[in-house]
């Protein structure tokens, strides 16, 4: 039980965080039609991170969906920091994209079939979603990787910048083995290894290197945070924690 | 036939100074059937003139519309708020996309427009030249320009030229949404805590001077608005759609116990006209002129992004591809 | 230089973020930088017509019909999208829709269904049987 509370946690703080990241892009992106994508995938995973706060309440009994998202503290959130450095420039931000939703896309592939139902059921239900954002991530990062000599630098200067954040993702918890020999979910070591066979031959087309050396940052899944998290956190909390909990608003 | 020599073809007929009488008259004749005109007709230069200006203000003020809110996003209260606010800022930049494809089918590049938006040449809505200082003001935003907007918007979705309507009426049918989260969320505000409460009152004598300027001044009935109007460029005045707004929307701020800050307004029942004090017409044209609080931020951000977002749009130009006039 | 004066101090954490007084203020779209149009059509649902919705602006195909896909796709009901070059578009000229004008012209009523009046020519023989 604390296994699974700990998997959607871990999930739901990813989407949460991320798809505020994303959701800075609105009106800001670099081509009206691009601005409109990043707030569609903006929704959807704040969605997703909803969808799984919901199973937290349901199954669990936790503190409702807004009260997990925007009333914890930053060391109680179990995100990896891929996902809460702030965007910077395109490049970075569609570099993130393109790591984190390969991961996030064979992660819920994977869960399609756990023994935990209420898991398996949404992933069935995003499949869709994710499909699309991994199709618009290879798509950009294939183009701008073989656009032009800047487009290219900057691309995997990104690459370069964020490789060992997206390992982070992987970061094991206290409860891998309990999640295989239950069925829920086949671990971090699996997701990654999937993970790393799916990105590599999009890399190379992309004319990209992954970084030969690599250390994984780790530590976001037991609440250590880069100095980005807490001003984000901030802004998320201040109007709704500005009147006692559970006023409507 | 037409294919993708069109460019060439318009811009010279924009720019002729011959407007010729019969086909003049035909073009007259057909706007009095109620027909619509579209991008390929005959057309007098100074309707597409005024066309391209007004569409093309219009998209502009969803491009710059879009930040007040969007700054509110990882600020707004809970799921809820937020994806209704994620899903409504993102309508408003969609909007600015149907916008300025309506207004490139008469010629003029979607280029060409943001950079005269961004060299001030031209102008958006002057609401947007004033800061959202409180969540209560997305409120505002939400539920009251966006209706100031609708009552326009549906007007112009009648009038004559073919590609604005098509985008007037998905923009309506997206505005609906915008104008009943906005209500929602104000209503909210509105009947609870006394906090919340204050803010949107706050809120709303702030932005009452804006609300009230949204409409444009007052017309004076030129010989110029005539013309527009029988071409069914403009549809209403703009006391007609202030009016109709007030008509519709005063009510529903009072039911709820929001005051107005105009002691004097108040509808007068013999004329149907309302009345209230000067909004400070003054003021209106010191901001549209530059000198609002937020006119300089909203364009350097926009110039910020656009500077930012070049590499993007450079890296992917092909100089093989031909260009054209779209048929949107 | 410090590019952009602005009138009052910035209110919002997100415009703050991203460093404002590092913009120039001169920045031009270049003419093409925001790249062809392709028109846009769009299938509600299966054994549907595809209609005609509207443009977008892309350097290709694949990237056109995924903003296709925001755009005309993310808030009605969409099974499929096609995307072409609007210079790949042809067209008749409005100066000829006369060409069109006797389309549904009553002395065209010979190939409608409302053109025949099966039941009258029944109910005259019928009649006709009855007094005989
Ligand atoms: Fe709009
Ligand atoms: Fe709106």
């Amino acid at each position: 039980m604390e296994a699974i509370k700990n998997l959607l946690f871990r999930m739901a703080d990813d989407e949460l965080i991320y798809g505020h990241r994303m959701s800075e892009w609105t009106g800001m992106g670099p081509i009206m039609e691009e601005d409109i994508a990043f707030s569609s995938m903006a929704q959807d995973k704040i969605g997703h991170a909803l969808a799984n706060y919901s199973i937290l309440e349901k199954e669990f009994q936790t503190a409702n969906p807004d009260k997990l998202a925007f009333f914890r503290k930053e060391n109680e959130l179990m995100n990896c920091q891929l996902v809460e450095l702030s965007n910077h420039e395109y490049d970075f931000s569609l570099v993130r994209h393109f790591l984190f939703d390969h991961a996030d896309f064979i992660r819920y592939e994977m869960l399609s079939t756990s023994s935990f139902a209420p898991l398996a059921q949404l992933s069935k239900k995003i499949k869709g979603e994710l499909k699309y954002h991994v199709l618009h991530a290879d798509t950009w990062l294939t183009r701008l990787g073989n656009a032009t000599e800047e487009s290219h630098a900057r691309m995997q200067s990104a690459l370069n910048e964020l490789w060992n954040y997206a390992l982070g993702i992987f970061e094991p918890s206290d409860f891998e083995a309990e999640l295989i020999a239950e069925k829920i979910f086949d671990g971090e070591k699996v997701l990654q290894q999937k993970w790393m066979e799916k990105i590599s031959p999009i890399i190379e087309k992309a004319n990209l290197k992954i970084p030969s050396s690599s250390a994984p940052v780790y530590g976001g899944r037991k609440g250590y945070h880069t100095d980005q998290l807490q001003p984000l956190l901030t802004e998320m909390a201040e109007v709704i924690s500005s009147e006692a909990e559970g006023t409507e608003w | 036939m037409y294919g993708g020599g069109y460019i060439q073809e318009e811009k010279q007929e924009a720019t002729s100074p011959i407007d010729d009488a019969q086909k003049l008259a035909e073009f007259e004749a057909r706007i009095d059937r109620g027909e619509k005109i579209e991008p390929h007709d005959w057309m007098p230069a100074d309707y597409r003139k005024q066309l391209i200006r007004m569409i093309e203000q219009h998209a502009h003020s969803e491009v710059i519309g879009a930040l007040p809110e969007g700054t509110w996003i990882t600020r707004a209260p809970g799921f809820r708020r937020k994806l209704a606010l994620i899903a409504k800022v993102q309508d408003e930049i969609g909007h600015a996309h149907l916008l300025y494809s309506a207004a490139e089918t008469l010629g003029k590049s979607r280029e060409q427009m943001i950079n005269d938006l961004l060299t001030g040449k031209s102008k958006y809505s002057n609401v947007f030249n004033y800061p959202a200082k409180t969540w209560a003001d997305v409120t505002v935003i939400g539920f009251l320009i966006d209706a100031g907007a609708i009552v326009n918007q549906v007007a112009n979705s009648k009038g004559s030229y073919g590609p604005y309507c098509r985008a007037l009426e998905r923009i309506c049918y997206e505005e609906s949404f915008h104008l009943k989260q906005g209500h929602d969320a104000f209503i909210t505000l509105a009947t609870g805590t006394k906090a919340q409460h204050d803010m949107l009152q706050d809120a709303l004598n702030r932005w009452w001077k804006p609300i009230m300027h949204f409409h444009g001044p007052p017309d004076k009935i030129s010989e110029h608005t005539a013309k527009l109007m029988r071409w069914k460029v403009k549809m209403a005045t703009n006391d007609d759609m202030r009016n109709q707004f007030l008509d519709m929307y005063v009510p529903k701020i009072l039911e709820i116990g929001i005051t107005i800050p105009d002691p004097n307004l108040k509808k007068n029942e013999a004329t149907g006209q309302w009345e209230f004090s000067d909004p400070d017409w003054d003021e209106f044209k010191r901001v549209i002129n530059g000198d609002g609080p937020c006119n300089a931020e909203r364009l350097a951000v926009r110039q910020y992004v656009e500077e930012h977002g070049k590499w993007v749009r450079t890296a992917m130009m092909n100089p093989n591809q031909k260009v054209v006039i779209p048929f949107a | 230089m410090s590019k952009i004066p602005l009138n009052t101090p910035v209110l919002d954490p997100r415009i703050k973020r991203v460093d404002l007084e590092s913009t120039y203020g001169t920045t031009a779209i270049g003419e093409n930088e925001h790249w062809i149009s392709w028109e846009v059509f769009h299938q509600k649902k299966r054994g549907d017509q595809h209609v005609h919705v509207g443009i977008v602006h892309a350097p290709d195909a694949q990237l056109a019909l995924l903003f296709a896909k925001e755009q005309f796709g993310r808030r009605l009901a969409c099974v499929n999208l096609w995307v072409t070059k609007s210079s790949d578009i042809f067209s008749f000229s409005y100066d000829d829709e006369d060409i069109f004008d006797n389309a549904t012209a009553p002395e065209k009523q010979y190939r409608e269904a409302s053109g025949f009046r099966v039941m009258e020519k029944i109910n005259r023989y019928k009649k006709s049987k009855q007094k005989a």
